[in-house]
């Protein structure tokens, strides 16, 4: 008795279960359920579909590749029984599959934490964005009104007039200046 | 008053869809086709004369795994939508019954590999000796046409600021 693997979701057949399909290639195709016969019929690609286990590795959401896979695999190369090996198999596959799924857990933990990083940015934008909601840009409006007016007031008393600078034409400037009249005569002029 | 007045529906109406899912009526499946493409690709184009298939088995479409009536017919199908979307679909490496198997934790799973699609030779030039080779597409290659689509959009947006 052998448990096989479902062509479309690739998970365990036990003895009993599912449907074998024979395509007229010779080519044999198990399925797990109905649900998985009905995909393949209507020409589905697992790859595609969201449940599936070649979906989840293709996607990068499940380990793919590592050496803790190559020890469970169809190999195609019949070996004699005995009894010494059979006994070690055994131990094997039970330290196998522990590391197996240590290491498949590690794999989405680490995957996970990528986008709790990503939250926490998210949260921190959010706050920055949203700041009125939590103080009201109210607060405190009077105090740095009045504080504002104070300093004005400080500055405008620190300010001297500005000079008021006026263009004149030059040649006219020396025409005036040559019959004799004072700067102070030509700012009245202005004026 | 204000309630839907809705037929209870009895089926789904795909009756059509039912009739061409039945294992009578089942095409050749992409992997199929894919080692038809690989392997015997000039022989599928240049057939000898059948009288039960249709156009004498003279004009079959390798990618689409279909008989055509005359030329005319091939090339105007060669321009349809359904063919585009064959090729696309060949593309990527066919799923299989090992890659199944991968996917289960039997031996590592690889990404299915990309590949170069070209609607098929000629008949002149498959009696030439010319055959579909299905080649991976380099990544290189891949990658540049997507950068220069990209940087010709992006030029417009630099004048405008």
């Amino acid at each position: 008795m052998r448990i096989e693997t479902c062509y479309f979701c690739s998970s365990k057949i036990y003895p009993g279960h599912g449907v074998n399909f024979v395509r007229n290639d010779c080519k044999i195709f198990k399925f797990c359920r109905g649900k998985c016969h009905k995909a393949f019929k209507r020409k589905k690609n697992p790859r595609k579909v969201g449940w599936t286990k070649a979906h989840r590795k293709a996607a990068g959401k499940e380990l793919a590749i590592d050496p803790s896979f190559e020890f469970e695999k169809r190999r195609n190369v019949p070996i004699k029984y005995s009894r010494e090996t059979w006994q070690k198999a055994l131990e094997a596959i039970k330290k196998v599959t522990e590391i197996k799924e240590r290491r498949q857990n590690h794999f989405v933990m680490e995957r996970l934490r990528k986008g709790r990083q990503i939250e926490i940015q998210m949260d921190v934008k959010d706050v920055q964005r949203n700041m009125s909601l939590i103080r009201s840009p109210a607060a405190g409006l009077k105090e740095r009104r009045a504080k504002e007016a104070a300093e004005e007031a400080a500055l405008m008393e620190e300010d001297l007039p500005e000079e008021k600078i006026t263009y004149v034409d030059a040649r006219e400037l020396e025409k005036k200046l040559e019959e004799g009249m004072g700067i102070d005569d030509l700012e009245m002029l202005e004026a | 008053m204000g309630m839907v007045q809705k037929r209870k529906k009895m089926h789904y109406g795909d009756t059509h869809l039912q009739r061409r899912w039945r294992v009578r009526n089942r095409r050749r499946d992409l992997d199929q086709i894919d080692d038809d493409l690989r392997t015997r690709s000039g022989e599928l184009i240049n057939q000898n004369v059948d009288l039960d298939k249709p156009g004498f088995a003279q004009f079959y479409c390798v990618h689409c795994a279909k008989y055509f009536i005359d030329d005319t017919a091939m090339q105007a199908h060669f321009r349809t939508k359904v063919h585009k979307r064959r090729l696309k679909a060949l593309e990527t490496e066919p799923y299989s019954i090992e890659e199944s198997e991968r996917a289960a934790g039997k031996g590592s799973f690889q990404k299915a590999k990309k590949r170069v699609m070209e609607t098929q030779p000629t008949k002149d030039e498959v009696i030439a000796g010319k055959r579909i080779k299905v080649e991976e597409k380099a990544e290189a290659m891949a990658e540049e046409p997507s950068t220069s689509k990209a940087t010709p959009r992006k030029k417009p947006e630099k004048m405008e600021t």
